[in-house]
């Protein structure tokens, strides 16, 4: 599941790319940056997954094995943050452009908010959730708007991703929410995907 | 009374606003109907089609004694990959 959605993710931002290098729309750029992490970053979690299964079945567990397990996790936790640090940016630029000032310390204190948590918040999951938060208020925001399928489908993605993590926050009391989680985090992912393949039909 | 909102078009948006002026009269146009669908002044639509016919966007051509302008198939493909971007663009709150 996690392979897919990488590959959504990176394909998100490759579109991203091409509309900042050929059009110079500046606002995609944060999008590809975030996008691409993401992609990579959970890339690299179900590879690094997938080799930490085969060396336990091969191996006798050992504790060095298990910080090593834990430093790919948190890898992969801070591109992830990375990734939506790049998504908020994009919200924020684009509140400034459309000239949103009232909204502007409530956004640059959601945004430094999460960098300061990292400081004193042991808990990385829940600083994704408040960014995750804020880009799920924005796109509704944006929906909200416009009214385009498009902007539903954006939200419908970013706020599929911020349920998943609230499941994986409470997988420690109920192991099965990983895997809802897994699947929510998958449905996300399609919705962007599903965006992508809507603006893709457009005809002169 | 509410204050005018004047709005700020970037370099590609008005490329667009030109092919697609073009486009809406069948694919080649005189410049007073693309003045006005560009919403441009004389001198600054002749300076943007300067650049359009160099990227190989548009072509002028004779006609009457009349200079018009036509849409080639590199300024379609530009128009079309545009609006796609826009699209994708919007959905994530980013205006042109």
């Amino acid at each position: 599941m996690e392979f897919v959605s990488s590959f959504i993710s990176l394909l998100v931002g490759y579109y991203a790319l091409k509309g900042y290098k050929e059009f110079a729309i500046k606002g995609l750029f944060f999008l590809y940056l975030g996008f691409i992490i993401l992609g990579i970053g959970t890339f690299l979690r179900v590879f690094s997954a997938t080799y930490f299964v085969i060396l336990l079945r091969a191996l006798e567990p050992a504790p060095h094995l298990r910080s090593l397990i834990n430093l790919a996790g948190l890898i992969y936790t801070l591109t992830q943050l990375i990734a939506y640090s790049f998504f908020t940016a994009t919200y924020i630029l684009q509140a400034k452009a459309l000239g949103e000032r009232s909204l502007e310390l409530g956004m640059v204190s959601a945004v430094l908010f999460p960098i300061y948590g990292l400081f004193f918040n042991p808990s990385l999951e829940l600083i994704a959730i408040v960014m995750l938060g804020f880009i799920t208020v924005h796109s509704f925001n944006n929906w909200a708007l416009k009214r385009s399928s498009g902007s539903a489908l954006v939200f419908l993605g970013f706020g599929f991703m911020f349920l998943s993590h609230l499941l994986f926050l409470f997988m420690i009391m109920e192991p099965m929410l990983l895997f809802f989680g897994q699947v929510t985090q998958l449905a996300g992912f399609m919705c962007l995907l599903v965006m992508l393949a809507r603006v893709s039909r457009v005809h002169a | 009374m509410p204050r005018e909102h004047k709005e700020y078009r970037s370099k590609a948006r008005i490329y667009v606003d030109i092919l697609a002026s073009i486009m809406k009269h069948g694919g080649k146009s005189r410049p007073t109907r693309i003045l006005y669908g560009a919403n441009l002044s004389h001198d600054r639509l002749m300076k943007h089609f300067g650049q359009l016919i160099e990227l190989g966007l548009v072509e002028e051509e004779k006609q009457d004694d009349a200079v018009i302008y036509k849409l080639t198939d590199k300024g379609r493909k530009f128009l079309i990959e545009f609006i796609k971007m826009e699209k994708f663009a919007e959905a994530f709150g980013i205006t042109i």
